[in-house]
Formats: structure tokens, sequence, C-alpha cells
């Protein structure tokens, strides 16, 4: 049996990977002191830490040493592993920044299984909302938790609540949007289906809370694990009395049911949701009146999201002081990030609000995987913005992105490098908006399609500096007279695009430069001659004849014939086609 | 079955101690079942019934490590409790073999998070 | 009484009852705050995005249409940003819009047009763009051009709130978006049953109706035809609108009009309407007493109705009355009766009827029986829009006409006959005959006041004879399913019946609010327009149909009496269930 566990990893990257090495230099020096019966090492693929060199993970001490060179080996087998004195000079003092609240039971437990769920505490706040505390305390602990809606606009979840309750109505609704829509984001999916009863248990407080015998999954049908899971976890909470009629043998019962959303982006919009659970064409209806005192069938109703839901049992069962202990000022608790792009580590990250942009994605993230500059992330989706580089630093709570022209939305989190130009990020967010516009205001139906054209008129080198005063005269139009929040944001990718990145809009207007190398119109194809092979599979390939020569010759493109297809480019094995 | 109540509620939360020690955990949502996870998970438990074993195969949800998708934990007495990833069919036997019957980590999959687990 | 919220709209303090909206509020101290999609007979749909205002203290625009004021807001309804975003909306608005203004059915009483020329738009600041849809033209009475439709959402509440229709619906998404029958079909072949209500309410000229008046002047000018005209009772009180005159009676200047366009006789539908009565009262006196058929009788002057009836309601085919719209059956005695007397060729007789309605327009050839002169008995229908634009053409000055009398036989009318045109008449005008049917007497007070007035559906009893009659009448279709329901419950449970007569008019208000009437109406104007109505009935000297002379010489000399076997023939009909969709 070993005592002791060694976790090896060089964790460099865009260099040779030399963790072979490394691990043979330690294998080697453990069997010299015949220490190799009592010590295992084993190569790992990844250690948590990068670009810090060759690091050691010593179990079960969990001891890190990063940055080592190979004549330190010697001395942490000599120091640490036969005599347990910690060598200072080479420790890694590695903060933990990710907390788990939200995810807690993510990836813990079976989410088909209502008893691991209750084993790990599952449902205690439900027990004590019913017997213990009442809505008045449960409301009272929600608002000293701070915690807001994390499905976007981060309105305060008591007060929502508050509201439903303080209505006078013989029927009220409860609703968990589920209608995760933003590219990229994947948050709400992965708690549903790795954490089903989180959820419930949470719509089921509320429920209790504001007095609703009725609630609602929206749930989109492209989630269909999802749907299945909280079927299953519905049924299962049947059987245990946790839903249905007085539940846990109190006064208290409400039923739950699961509506599909069929992929229309607008209906995670809440008033647009009710118009579809309803059976109507899912477009927004104005506010006032807030659904929180009419809403579904004109009933008052509580629309919660996912995140926020599952946030509700951990506030409860710990109290809100407990819950507020984490965040800043104004944004309390933790947010779940769906952090993507061009980031090493692509995934799901739980941090506490206040954290800084830098460490999620450096030290969580692992930095960009092309190891390539990062030049932007963009955060909240679609209705988000971009925010560049040099505010990296920038705590991320709800108030600090919006001052930097972007939300917090749902969590979306997208990492963008040197390689990308922010005319076609624009433009990517734009397009979604545009598919995704209910079509019920001009603004939005119509604005949205106009800044497209122009971004496309820009992409394509044939923009004007007068443009970029068009953009903003629609974007700021689009803000202002948009019904819903998908059209007053709908331009915020442009606006914050032209904030940022205004000299990149006017090299490709006066320049017709893509520096990124996206705008393929802005590009021309050249044959390096020196790479070419003279295959002649480019000439073969490209449809309108734009490359002549022979064999003999060599090959070259005509720019004026190219139509920049790209399919040169794909074709050529040997990099002989460039874009530039 | 039976509603539950008050009491009952409290003795499945103490529930946990009777549970196996020893046990496999996969990561079976849309991200990990994309990766091929199902594939893992059915080559596991197919493994463990035919070599009889004495490991419990169970499925969990998404540990966030998108990247690292399949996801396999791995929890036996007397070793730490590891995460691996890119776990595929040959990996899984491998950790059945090496990890689970020889008692020994496997090379090259292991995801050390002390992010997530710690 | 409701709670009295105080606010500020640019500075003027105003005092508005709790629920009242910005944009009502402002209204009241004098501004105006513009919109498209904003009708005031509809509630607001908040489409358009050109009413917002500012409230202090806000970063958001607001929508005035649909947000009410709250205590002490200070509103901002004009600054120069807030007019710079309404211009560039309308200006977006203008680029997915076709020029086509001078060629359109709506210039000069385009919304949007208007909208443009205040705020001086003189150039496309935006490229334009148009979906290629071809134009819907398949009711014959209401054409639909997609790409003029600015989406506003009205014609859509029309058809599925206030008709209960569901022809219309928006298709697609996005920029894609229109306005179309559900699965992309005809209107045609939906179940659209042409009461024209999203013309009615259109701001642009998404929605129009046919126009037929080339075919009108034509036949004028055809020296072979002998053009007779007749006009329906709510276009008399409507017409003035279009020329500045709200509210007037301009039957008399109506009856010169026709003479000096060059019609040879000039006839009025009202009469036409006392026939109705003769016949329709008898049916009612025939169920009441003989109980030949069942009870309730359903009227069925309206063909917008009918259409809905004979698509939705089926089961009600035998409650209906078998009476023809007043206007067919003037269309049929102008080809039999007046052609006879006066010796004239029925062929050469051409038949206009100027209605407050598009449905109209396809009831001339709904079935056979609409032939049964032996030709067809209406030969072209003009809504009440369309003559407006016939008299300008004509350049006649409408309103300095002198006042003429109709020629007579088919032109004298009882006060009974007129009221037809608001919700409640056919019901007051039957009741008046049926009275005297039943019990042999006049009635001593002939006002039914219970069934007047704009209550959608009202419910009511009077007594004839010793006898109680149950009484409903329901106007705008989304009324009729309740009224229907309860006759449906009570003769499923073997109850006495809910009501012995039901009068149905597909368009609120009845014919004065007709799909073919003069733009903008609100109940307001509707009310103006009956009121027309009920005071031409009053100053009558004849007020019951049956004492009308001119219809007791019909009768002596042509039809024999009422339900008769040539009455029958000419101007009773039958119904058939259609299905809903045709495709």
């Amino acid at each position: 049996m070993y005592t002791k566990t060694i976790l090896l990893k060089d964790t460099n990257y865009g260099t040779e990977d030399k963790t072979k090495e490394f691990y043979t230099l330690l294998l080697n020096i453990l069997r010299e002191d015949n220490l190799h019966e009592q010590v295992q090492v084993v190569r790992a693929a990844d250690v948590g830490v990068y670009n810090q060199g060759f690091v050691v993970k010593i179990l079960p001490d969990n001891i890190f040493y990063a940055n080592l060179k190979n004549e330190d080996v010697k001395r942490i087998v000599d120091e640490t592993v036969k005599n347990g004195r910690i060598v200072d000079a080479l420790l890694l003092k590695k903060e933990v920044k990710q907390l788990r609240i939200v995810l807690r039971n993510c990836g813990e437990i079976d989410p088909e299984s209502i008893d691991e769920y209750m084993e790990a505490g599952g449902y205690q706040a439900l027990k004590k909302s019913l017997f213990e505390l009442g809505p008045e305390k449960v409301i009272e602990e929600m608002k000293k938790s701070g915690l807001r809606g994390r499905g976007g606009a981060g309105y305060p979840t008591w007060m929502k609540w508050n509201f439903t309750r303080g209505v006078k109505s013989k029927e009220k609704f409860v609703i968990c949007n589920a209608d995760e829509g933003d590219p990229g984001a994947y948050m709400d999916r992965s708690v549903l289906e790795s954490d089903p009863h989180s959820v419930i248990e949470g719509l089921v407080i509320a429920a209790f809370v504001v007095g609703a015998s009725k609630g609602y999954f929206y749930i989109r049908a492209e989630y269909p694990l999802a749907v299945e899971r909280i079927q299953k976890a519905i049924a299962q909470a049947y059987e245990y009395g946790l839903l249905g009629k007085e539940i846990l043998g109190s006064q208290f019962s409400l039923d739950l049911d699961i509506r599909l959303g069929a992929g229309a982006f607008v209906c995670g919009e809440e008033t647009a949701l009710i118009a579809s659970i309803e059976g109507k064409r899912g477009t927004p209806r104005p506010r006032p009146p807030y659904p929180s005192v009419r809403g579904l069938w004109d009933k008052p109703t509580v629309i919660n999201n996912v995140e926020t839901l599952a946030n509700v049992p951990y506030v409860i069962a710990k109290g809100g002081e407990y819950f507020a202990r984490v965040g800043t000022q104004t944004s309390k608790g933790t947010k779940v990030f769906a952090v993507t792009g061009k980031v090493k580590n692509s995934g799901l990250v739980e941090v506490p609000m206040g954290i800084t942009l830098r460490e999620i994605v450096y030290d969580i993230g692992g930095g960009t995987f092309s190891g390539k500059e990062l030049k932007a992330v963009q955060t909240g989706g679609p209705s988000g913005g971009v925010i560049p580089a040099e505010f990296l630093d920038t705590p991320v709570d709800y108030e600090n992105l919006q001052k930097l022209g972007s939300i917090m939305g749902s969590g979306g989190m997208i990492v963008m490098d040197t390689d990308d130009c922010m005319v076609d990020i624009a433009k990517f967010y734009l397009k979604f908006c545009v598919e995704e516009s209910c079509g019920k205001c001009p603004p939005c139906r119509i604005g949205g399609f106009q800044l497209l054209g122009i971004l496309n008129k820009i992409s394509e080198g044939q923009g004007t500096l007068e443009d970029l005063n068009t953009l903003k005269r629609i974007s700021f139009a689009m803000q202002k007279a948009s019904l819903c929040g998908l059209g007053q944001t709908a331009s915020n990718p442009v606006i914050s695009t032209l904030r940022y990145f205004e000299d990149e809009y006017k090299e490709h207007i006066l320049n017709k430069k893509c520096a990124a190398k996206k705008c393929t119109h802005l590009l021309n194809f050249k044959i390096l001659q020196d790479k070419c092979k003279r295959c002649g599979v480019c000439m073969k390939n490209c449809a309108s004849l734009a490359i002549s020569g022979s064999k003999e010759e060599g090959y070259t493109i005509d720019p004026a014939k190219c139509t920049k297809c790209e399919r040169c480019f794909e074709v050529c094995k040997f990099k002989a086609v460039v874009k530039e | 079955m039976k509603k539950l109540t008050r009491e009952d509620l409290d003795k499945k939360a103490q529930a946990q101690k009777e549970r196996s020690q020893d046990w496999i955990k996969v990561g079976l949502s849309t991200c990990g079942i994309a990766a091929g996870a199902q594939e893992v998970f059915n080559v596991l438990a197919e493994e463990v019934k035919k070599r009889n074993i004495p490991v419990e195969v169970k499925k969990c949800g998404c540990l966030g490590m998108c990247y690292a998708e399949p996801l396999v934990e791995v929890h036996i007495e007397g070793l730490p409790a590891v995460i691996y990833g890119r776990v595929n069919k040959d990996a899984a036997i491998k950790i059945l073999e090496k990890h689970v019957c020889g008692k020994m980590l496997v090379n090259d999959y292991i995801f050390d998070m002390e992010e997530i687990k710690r | 009484m409701a709670k009295v919220v105080q606010a500020k709209i640019n500075n003027i303090l105003i005092r508005v009852e709790e629920g009242t909206t910005i944009l009502e509020a402002a209204r009241r101290v004098q501004i105006k705050i513009p919109t498209l999609c904003k009708h005031p007979d509809l509630p607001p749909s908040a489409s358009c995005g050109i009413c917002i205002v500012k409230v202090k203290g806000s970063n958001k625009m607001l929508r005035s249409c649909c947000t009410p004021v709250a205590e002490g807001m200070d509103i901002i309804t004009h600054d120069p940003e807030i007019v710079e975003i309404r211009r560039t909306v309308i200006e977006l608005i203008l680029s997915n819009h076709p020029n086509d203004c001078l060629k359109c059915a709506r210039n000069e009483s385009c919304e949007l047009q208007k909208l443009v020329a205040d705020f001086g738009i003189r150039a496309e600041s935006f490229p334009q763009f148009l979906r290629d849809l071809p134009i819907d033209t398949s009711t014959k009475a209401v054409d639909l051009d997609p790409k003029k439709c600015i989406l506003c959402g009205r014609c859509v509440y029309a058809c599925q709130e206030m008709q209960d229709v569901w022809a219309l619906s928006f298709l697609e998404r996005g920029i894609k978006t229109r306005i179309s029958p559900a699965g992309d079909i005809l209107l045609a072949d939906s179940p659209c049953v042409r009461c024209g209500q999203c013309a009615a309410h259109c701001p642009t000229g998404a929605f129009v109706e046919q126009d037929h008046t080339a075919k009108v002047w034509q036949a004028l000018q055809d020296q072979d035809k002998y053009c007779v005209v007749q006009i329906a009772p709510a276009v008399r009180a409507s017409i003035g609108e279009a020329f500045g005159y709200a509210g007037k009676n301009l039957t008399k200047k109506l009856y010169a009009l026709f003479r000096r366009l060059g019609f040879k006789a000039v006839f009025d539908t009202n009469f036409a309407a006392d026939v109705t009565i003769m016949e329709e009262a008898s049916e009612l006196e025939q169920r009441l007493l003989a109980g030949k058929r069942p009870l309730p009788l359903i009227t069925t002057c309206c063909p917008s109705w009918v259409d809905f009836m004979e698509k939705f309601h089926t089961d009600m085919i035998d409650h209906f009355s078998s009476c023809k719209s007043p206007h067919e059956i003037l269309g049929v005695l102008s080809k039999t009766y007046y052609a006879q007397k006066m010796g004239i060729d029925p062929a050469k007789i051409y038949m206009v009827s100027i209605m407050p309605c598009t449905s109209k327009k396809y009831e001339i050839t709904r079935s056979d029986e609409m032939s049964a002169s032996g030709y067809q008995d209406i030969d072209v229908v003009l809504a009440t829009r369309e003559l407006a634009r016939m008299i300008r053409q004509a350049g006649i000055d409408f309103m300095g006409l002198p006042d003429e009398e109709a020629d007579s036989i088919l032109g004298e009318y009882a006060g009974a006959g007129v009221i037809f045109g608001a919700t409640g008449g056919v019901m007051e005008a039957a009741l008046r005959t049926a009275h005297y049917f039943i019990t042999g007497r006049e009635l001593e007070k002939v006002e039914f006041e219970n069934v007047r007035g704009l209550k959608g559906v009202k419910e009511t009893e009077v007594e004839i004879g010793g006898k109680k009659l149950k009484l409903a009448i329901a106007h705008g279709l989304s009324n009729v399913e309740y009224v229907l329901n309860k006759v449906r419950e009570a003769k499923l449970r073997g109850e006495e019946l809910p009501y012995h007569f039901i009068e149905v008019m597909a368009c609120p208000g009845g014919c004065v609010g007709g799909g073919g009437q003069p733009y903008m109406v609100t109940d307001e104007l509707r009310i103006k327009r009956a009121k027309v109505l009920y005071e031409d009935d009053k100053g009558k000297e004849v007020r019951l149909s049956h004492q009308n002379p001119y219809i007791k010489r019909l009768y002596s000399e042509f039809l024999e009496k009422p339900l008769s076997e040539k009455s029958e023939k000419l101007l009773h009909t039958t119904y058939k269930g259609r299905p809903v969709y045709r495709r």
C-alpha cells in the first residue's frame, strides 16, 4: 500500500509537454531511495494550475510545488517525502476561486435519485419553511440574503415574492423559467440535469411563500434530458408527498407541471413566456402590470429563473445572513458562468460575486488556449457587451458590468483573443437577435435588420464613416423605443463594440482591413510560391476561375476574379494559400 | 409509496453512512453524454458485473468541467479520490483494472480540481 | 369612485382616475402624443413604439399608450431626444413600407402617411426593403396587401377578440413577420366572414375594401342599363363624416346625389327593412303560436353573421329566420314588382346597394337564391367609404345639395325600417309589428329602450298579449357564443328556453359600426350615428312597418301576404353548413 501519492504535470502550454521526462526523473530518484514501493507517482492531465512550469502535488498532505527545475526534485523527495518538511521556496499557494452553492450537488449526487438529494440535506429547507419559518420569515431571510434574480435583470427575489404575496387572489402561480437561450450559456441546463430537486425545492418554497397552488416549469424543448430529469424528479416528489396535497402533512398543497418552449428566444422574456404557456403567440406585452401582480391567466405569478431557485434552499437552510457573507455590497452570493470561446478550460464555473474577470479567465479558465493575447470578454449573451482586456480587473457584479456597457445576463461569458474581429462579433450577436425578434415592434424588428445591413456593409468594405452615426442612431432608438428586454438590448453588442473598438470599425471602413482576418471580403488570397508544391488542387477547386497557372510556372490568384470563398485556402495541404 | 412526514425526512438525511465506500461515478449530463459518457458508463457497469468487482457504478450530473468530459470520479478505500477526464472505453477498462482492482492511480487522465473537489 | 392620482405632464399638474394611461391623460391637457398602433376604439397593443415618453427618475422611456399614470409621476412627452427617436422609428417603419402613396387606397387617410408628413421626413434615411408578398383579393370584399402592413395588430385584435373569427394571425417572426390567415392560406379559404373590421381599423392600406366605383360609373354610362340605387340605414348617419360633418342625417341629400349621378330611380333599403319586419314578425308569430319551427328565432339581416353561423354554429340553422337581408329583398323586388309595375325589362335594371358593410359585397353571390328574380338581384355593392370617393370623383358639393325625396313604391319607409342600422333595431322594429300580429292591437308606446345601447349582450323581456317574450341582442361576434350557449344548455337539459327572439349583428354597434363605414370609429361615434337613426324614426309619422302604406300596397298588389308562396320564393332563403377552412 502506498503512503503517499505524487501527481505531476508540466503546466506550460504552447510549448512541448515534458511531463513524461519529468515523470521518469522523479520515478528514478524515488527508486534510488527505494521509496517507489511507498510512494506512487502519477502523471495528471490537469492539476488546476496553468503556466507554472513543472508542478507536483503531494497527497494526502496536499502540498503544491510549482516551477520546478530538475534539481528541485531531489530536494522535494529528501525534504518533503522523506521528512515531511515543506520547501517554502518552491511552494505554490493556490487559492481556490470557486464557491459552489448553486452547483453544490452537481456531479455529486445521482440526479435521478431523490434519496441522494435528501441525504445531501435536500428538502430540509422546505421543512424549515413550512414548519419553522412561515411565509413572512422566509421573505425576511430572502431579504437578508440579498439574492437577486439570476436570469438577467437582477431584480431582488424577495421583492418579487413579496409583491405577489401581497396581492389578493384566489389563484396564484409560480413559474420556473428554464428557457435558457443565450448562445453559449447552459448553466440552467446543467443544474436541471444534475440537481433537479434543488430547483423543485426552491419553487415549492416560492409557491408556499406567495400562496400559489400551481406551478410550471417552462423548459425549452431543446433540453430533452433536463425535461426528462425534471419529470422524474417531480414524480418522485409526488410519491414522497413533497408535492401534491398537504405537503409533508402541512396545510400547503402544490401541483407542478412542465410546459415546453418551442425554441423562441423571446419566450425567456417573462410576459412572452406567460403568453406561450397560455397557448398564445409568444410575444411580450407591456409592463406594468408586472406578472407579480397580473401574470399567467391574469393571476399573480412569480417567475424565477433556474439558478435563482437553486439558491433558495441554500439560503433558507443556512440563513440569509450566512448567504450574504459572500459577494459585494449590492450583489450577494455566487454566480455561475458558462465560460467558453478561446479559453483553455471551457465549462461552468461558480464564483463569488466580486471576483475579477481576470481570476475567472486565467486562474480558473487557464487563459486563452491559443496562447494569443486576450482581447475582450463578452458577457450577458446577445443582450450584453464586450469588455476589453484593460478592464479585466473589474470585480464582477451587476452594477460594474453595467457600467462597462455590458450586463451580468444569465451568465454566458465568451473569451476572445486577437483572432476575433469586433465587427464580426457584433454581427454574430445581432444576427441572433434579428432572427429571434418576435416581430412585434418596429424598433427591434426593423431596427435590428437595418443595423445588420450596415454591419454587413462595413465587413464587406463598403461602409462609410456616416454609417457609424447611423448605427448609433438606430441603436439608441432601439434601446429606448423597444417594448421588451430583447429589443431594448439587442443593439448592445453594437453599442459596446463601438464604444471600445471604434478604431477597428474605422479600420474596416477607411483602410478596408480586418486585422483578425475574419471579414473575408476584406482579405486578399495569395499563393506563397516558396510553399507551393504545384499540385494544382487550388485551381481545380476554384469555382470562379480566379486561379491560373500550370505545374511548371506555378499558380496565381487574380484578385479581380476572386470571390473570397476560401475554397483554395481550405483545400491547400501545404498552407501555401494565405489570407492577408 | 408512503408519503413522507417531517421525521422521515430527517431519517433520510442520515441514511448516507450505510452506503458503499467504493464507488465510481460517471457524469451523465448532456455535456458528458455528448462526449461519450453513456458508453463509458455502460462499459464500466458491464465489466463490473462480468468480473464481479466489488464497486458501485453510479451516475451523477455535471461537474462543470466540460472541456474534460467524459468525467469519471473514483473513490476506492485507501486511495485518494480522483477525477479522471476525457475517459474513453479503453481508459475505463484501465481504471477498473489498475485503479479499482490494482489500487494504483492511472496515468494521464487525472484532472485534479481543488476548485471543485476539496 | 375610482381613486384619483396626481401627476405632472410637461409641468402641467393633472389629476386623473387611477388606471388612466399617460396618452389619455396628456390628451386631456391638450397634448397629443403621436402613435401609430393605438386606435381609440381598441385597447393598446403597444407595438409601434412611437408614443414613448420620459418619466423623470427613470432611464427608460415608457409607452404612453399602455402605461397608467402613477401617483407623483413627472412626465415629459416631447423633447428633442424623444422627437428624434420617434422620427427614427417612423423612418425605420418607412424603410419597410412601399412608397406607393399616390396609388394607395389610403392616400390622404393613411395614419403612417400623416405621421411622415408631420415629422417632415423628406428623404430615405435607411435603405428600403420589401418582401415580395402577393395581394390577397380572394374575398372579393376586403383585400390584404401584406407589404403595406406595419404589424400594429389592430386587425388581429378586431378579428380575434372583437369578432372571435380568428381568420387573421401573425405568421413567422422577426423581419419576416406578417399578417395572414393561419396556415398561410387565402382569406377566402379561411374562417373570414368579411365583416371588414380589419379594414375599418387598419392605419394603412394593408386592409382595404375592394373598390367597385368604376363598375358603377360604367353602368351609369351604359344606355342599355336602367340604374337604380338603394341606401342602407346606417349610411345616411355616417357619410357626412367623410365631409367633416358627424352625426347628421343626410338621407335627403343622398337622394338628390343619386339623381345627379344619373340613377333612374332612388330607393331606400329602409323600405325593404319594413318588408323584412312583415316577414320576420310573421315568422315569430308562427313559431310562437303555431310552433311550426323551433324557438328562439334568430335574425339574419347581417351576412357576416350568417356566414359565421354557417361556419361555426350550424346547430342553430333551424332557429334562423329564413328572411333575406333587406337589401337583397329590395333587389329582388326592384327586378320583379317594380319592373312589372313600371314596365321595365328587369334584365336592364342595374341595382346598386350603398352599404356600411363589406360583407354585402360577398352576400350578393352567396347562393342561387340571391338571384330569385331570375337575375342577380343586386348588381354591385358600394361601401360608405367608396361612396365618399365617388362623390368626390363626381365633383359634387355634397353638403350643399338640396333635399329631395326617394322614388315611391320602393322608397317610403316607416320609422321601424331606419333603426335597423343600430344594434337592437331589428328587434325593436319586429316587436312593434309582432305585437300587432299577435294581439291585433297597436302599441301605445312604440319604443323599446331596453334593446338599445352598446352593451355587448342585452337581455330583456317584453310582454306581448299576456305572454312574456325573452329577448337577447348581441353585437360584435365575440358576444354570440354566450347567447347561443345559453340556448344550447337549456336544450340539452330540457329546460325552459332562455330566449324567444335573438338579434345578432356582426359589427359592434350594428351596421352603424359596419366595416365599410368611415374610419376612426369609436363607441362615441357609434352612439352618435345610432342617434341619427333613432331621431329619424322619432320624426316619422308612420313608425310601424305594417302601417307603411306602400308596404300594404306591395302585399295587396304583389305578395299577397307575409310568408305567402311568392314571398317565400322571393324573400326567403336557406342555410347550410360551410367548412371553416376551405383547404
